[in-house]
Order: structure tokens, then C-alpha cells, then sequence
């Protein structure tokens, strides 16, 4: 099982079961992990599923591209090197045990 | 309208049937009463008066607007009643060419030109507009200070909205209230049941309305500033297949209206619930940091768009209902966001509730509304503002509300209150 471990703005942590295949942002939502709050569903029109990856992810996927990149620029919380839109972030195996950091607030 | 037969023969005593045949879409009295009685034994029905299938459950509704594969956005801004040929003949020699950019636009399009709008209309360039909307919202409130009693609508939330939309718009001498009549006027003419002699007046003001945003971006490509269409007019740089010019003005009069209509209606429903419920509004007082969740409670329990509008692209089945291609489909929104399935206690109203960003008021997938944050943060704004400024207000007892009359927006046309108590 993939297991991932979400920080949260109060600095407290959890971790949360994850399907491969299931994006970040479904992952989040369907175990309530607050913080993640992806307005639009994952059609890439909101940038409220705004998450920091770490640093196995970011070298291993390479950063947002396209509308992802685009949207970051306008994210509630300034975004850095390791912000992704969690809607476009998909899991996989190897992913078992990262840290995804949720910003302080999506809007 | 009133030719459509109900298809599939349901027997008259059956619920799908009884339901059609009572809901009224453009009456907002009992509105919520009536999506209370049929959720539970009818998640989509067929009302006659109108010829849309009606979607009553959230979990249907969310699916509705999330697949853009199988329903059209097309007909999202078309007439409810249709225009007689008068009026469109009138408008072509107006030289009236809005067109289709938003809301009521399928991909690919809707994409292209949601990626532009959406580089200014998103919820970090509006955060830079809240001082400047608190400013506003103090001047309003000093206006009305030393008073006893007020309309809370014709004193602030008729105008403060399209304030702000002139502020993203660049624009400083403008009345705001000539904007809000083309805006109530447009809304009347798609959404509500004008008369023909109504539509035959109302089209040469919606050719003006349509004049004036036209003139506006004219005035911005001889001096540009920073504002909406001197930021889309850039972005265009005279590229056509990135945004045509008249593209730039259709999305600059679509703001015109989607910029503040909504947010009047959604503070005035806002304000008469707290109103309605002085424990409720004590809390706010009390415990302003509740503001936030206040105004998500607010729009899911009075959301001011209560039902949206798609086509079907291809058969589809909701809840168990075959929808042939083709077919019209109406969201009520306003029966979603009470649906017990998601809220508990839902026609409660509790600016404590758990979960109620949940509501579908801005929509969802898409076409999710790109004001959606600006309208938060007008809403928090007022809220803070107002119950800083008059803790004791309370509603004057024994008026009658007045609603809109159309079939998606709702919000009472006035709002009385005493503002000392």
C-alpha cells in the first residue's frame, strides 16, 4: 500500500492511504485532509489544490508544465520550487512515504 | 413555452409527474420548500412550463457540471424566453455582437479564453483590491451612520459591487447605478418571462449597455492602464487566434454584469438570514473570526444563483433517468445545497456548520466562477465591516420580501433594518 504524509499548516501531520493511478488532490479530498480544497474538481480552472511536493517527487516528475505552470503564478500562497497543483500530480508506487505540505490557505 | 409534453408517460399519480407539474422556476417563494418536498423520491424530473429536465440531488448535480464531454454550456446565457424576431433584427443594426466567451462556451474555446481572463480575474490579484474595497464599503457605511433605519440593499449592496467592478475595470466617473439597471434589465431578458412589448424597450438599453462596453475598451487601446481590458488588450498584442477584439469586449461586458449581480443578490440574502436569527448574527459580533465560514453558510443556504443551465451532447442518464441528446437540463443549485446527503440538518442556518464550502453556489468543474474569490472577499469585507459598525442591528419587523424574478437568481430587492437595535 502507498501510504503519504501530509504536513498541515499548524505543523501537525497525518498519513493517508493513496491508490496509484488516484491524483494528490483526490487522495487529499477523500480522506479529508484539510487544507486542499479544489474547487473546480480538478479541471485545472482554480489553483486551490496548491500542495508543496518533496524533493524525490520534484526530481523525479520535473516541475508543473503548461496550464499547471500557469495557474501557480496566481495560487492564494506565493508559490516556490516545489508547489504543484495537486490535480495533476498522479501516484504512483514509488511515491510510498513522501511528505506533501499544504499551504497555509487556498483563497 | 407552454407547449411541451411530458415525456415517458408517467402515470399522473406518480411523484416524478407531481413534481413537474408543481415546480414553479420562476417563483421564489417556496422555492426551497417545494426542492425539500421531491429530493428525497425525485432526483430529476421534467417541468413542463419550461421544457428542462430539473436535477435536484448534489451528487447529480456536482456530476452534471463536471462532465463537459456529455453536457454543453452552451445555453447558459440564452434566452429563456426566446427574443421575437423584432428584437434580433433590432440588435443586428445596433451592431450587437457579443458572443459566446465564458460561461456559455465549450472547450476548446472556453479554454483558450478562460486561461487569459483567469491570469487577472484569480483570487491573488484580487487579494491586492481589499483595501481598497474596505475603503469603499467605510464610505458607504458613513453614509448611512447616525441614520435609524435603512435598506440595507438600496443603501450598499445595490451599489458597493458595481464599485468594484469599475475598480477592475479602470473606470472613475461612472454611475453605478445606470450599470446596475443594464444589469438587471439583461437578466431580465434571458433569465426571467419579459413581455414582448417589455423585450421591444429593454433591447435598445441592452444595445447601449453594449455600446458603452464596447467604447470602454476602445478608450483603453488609445490609453491603457491597469485594469481588466488594458491587461486582456495586452495579452492580445493584435493576435486574433490568442483573443479577437471583439472577444475583449464581449468578456469586458460579461463582467459588466457576472461582476456584480450576483454579489448584490448573495449579500442581501446574506444580511436577511443573519437578520432572520439575532443569536446567529450575535456570534458574528461576538466572534468575528466566524466572518469566513458566515458567508460560505450564506451561499450555500441563499445561494443568489439557485439554478444553472446545459444541454445534453450525447444520451445520457442521471440518477436513473434517460435524457436524450439534445435535451435541456436545469441544475437547481439551491436544492443541492440543501441536500441532507452532504449537510446535515440542511435547511438549518449556522454560520458554525462544518462543511459549508461544500455548497455549489460558484458551480464546479470548468466553468467554476472566476469572481468566486472577488465575491468572497466583498462578502467578508461588508460583513466585517458591518457588524463592527453596528453590533445591535436587527431586522424591521414585518416586512414583506420582495425577490427577483428569474429563474436563476435570487435575492431580495430590499432589506430593512434598524441600525442601533
Amino acid at each position: 500500500m502507498t501510504t503519504l504524509h501530509f504536513v498541515l499548516p499548524d505543523g501537525s501531520s497525518r498519513d493517508v492511504p493513496a491508490t496509484p493511478g488516484h491524483s494528490l488532490m483526490e487522495t487529499a479530498i477523500s480522506n479529508g485532509v484539510p487544507g486542499i480544497v479544489a474547487e473546480c474538481a480538478g479541471s485545472l480552472a482554480c489553483a486551490t489544490c496548491h500542495v508543496f511536493v518533496d524533493e524525490a517527487i520534484a526530481s523525479r516528475l520535473g516541475g508543473p508544465e503548461g496550464a499547471e505552470d500557469e495557474m501557480l503564478d496566481f495560487a492564494a500562497v506565493e508559490r516556490r520550487p516545489l508547489s504543484r497543483l495537486g490535480c495533476q500530480v498522479k501516484i504512483e508506487d514509488w511515491m510510498d512515504g513522501a511528505t506533501i505540505t499544504v499551504p497555509e490557505t487556498q483563497v | 413555452m407552454s407547449d411541451f409534453s411530458v415525456p415517458g408517460g408517467q402515470p399522473a399519480a406518480c411523484p416524478f409527474h407531481a413534481a413537474g407539474a408543481n415546480h414553479e422556476p420562476f417563483r421564489h417563494e417556496g422555492m426551497y420548500e417545494f426542492f425539500a418536498s421531491v429530493r428525497d423520491d425525485v432526483p430529476v424530473f421534467y417541468s413542463p412550463q419550461i421544457g428542462y429536465w430539473v436535477v435536484t440531488r448534489r451528487e447529480d448535480v456536482l456530476a452534471t457540471l463536471r462532465d463537459h464531454e456529455s453536457f454543453s454550456a452552451e445555453i447558459a446565457t440564452q434566452p429563456i424566453t426566446p427574443w421575437p424576431q423584432k428584437v434580433l433584427d433590432y440588435l443586428k443594426e445596433r451592431n450587437f455582437t457579443n458572443e459566446a466567451v465564458q460561461v456559455a462556451c465549450d472547450p476548446p474555446r472556453h479554454t483558450r479564453i478562460r486561461m487569459i481572463a483567469s491570469r487577472f480575474l484569480n483570487v491573488r490579484r484580487f487579494s491586492f483590491y481589499e483595501d481598497a474595497l474596505r475603503k469603499l464599503v467605510r464610505v458607504y457605511i458613513d453614509r448611512i451612520t447616525g441614520l435609524d433605519e435603512v435598506d440595507l440593499v438600496d443603501a450598499i449592496f445595490y451599489e458597493f459591487p458595481a464599485q468594484v467592478v469599475f475598480l477592475l475595470l479602470g473606470e472613475t466617473d461612472f454611475d453605478p447605478r445606470k450599470i446596475k439597471k443594464w444589469g438587471d434589465l439583461r437578466l431580465n431578458m434571458v433569465w426571467g418571462k419579459p413581455s414582448e412589448s417589455e423585450l421591444e424597450l429593454a433591447v435598445h438599453d441592452l444595445a447601449d449597455f453594449w455600446d458603452y462596453a464596447c467604447e470602454l475598451v476602445e478608450a483603453r487601446k488609445v490609453a491603457p492602464g491597469d485594469d481588466y481590458p488594458s491587461f486582456l488588450l495586452a495579452r492580445r498584442d493584435g493576435d486574433d487566434a490568442v483573443l479577437t477584439e471583439n472577444e475583449i469586449k464581449s468578456l469586458v461586458f460579461g463582467l459588466l454584469i457576472a461582476g456584480h449581480e450576483t454579489t448584490t443578490n448573495a449579500a442581501g440574502n446574506l444580511f436577511l438570514e443573519l437578520m432572520k436569527r439575532p443569536e446567529e448574527w450575535a456570534k458574528i459580533v461576538r466572534r468575528p473570526e466566524l466572518v469566513a465560514n458566515a458567508v460560505e453558510e450564506g451561499l450555500r443556504y441563499a445561494s443568489s444563483v439557485v439554478a444553472w443551465r446545459r444541454t445534453a451532447k450525447v444520451d445520457v442518464t442521471i440518477a436513473g433517468q434517460d435524457i436524450p441528446k439534445g435535451d435541456r437540463i436545469l441544475v437547481a443549485l439551491a436544492s443541492a445545497n440543501h441536500d441532507g446527503a452532504c449537510f446535515d440538518d440542511p435547511e438549518t442556518f449556522d454560520v458554525e456548520r462544518r462543511n459549508p464550502r461544500e455548497h455549489l453556489a460558484f458551480g464546479s468543474g470548468i466553468h467554476t466562477c472566476l469572481g468566486a474569490p472577488l465575491a468572497r472577499l466583498e462578502l467578508k469585507v461588508l460583513l466585517e465591516e458591518l457588524s463592527a459598525r453596528f453590533p445591535d442591528m436587527a431586522l424591521m419587523p414585518g416586512q414583506e420580501i420582495d425577490w427577483t424574478k428569474t429563474i436563476s437568481f435570487r435575492g431580495p430587492s430590499q432589506l430593512r433594518v434598524r441600525l442601533r437595535g
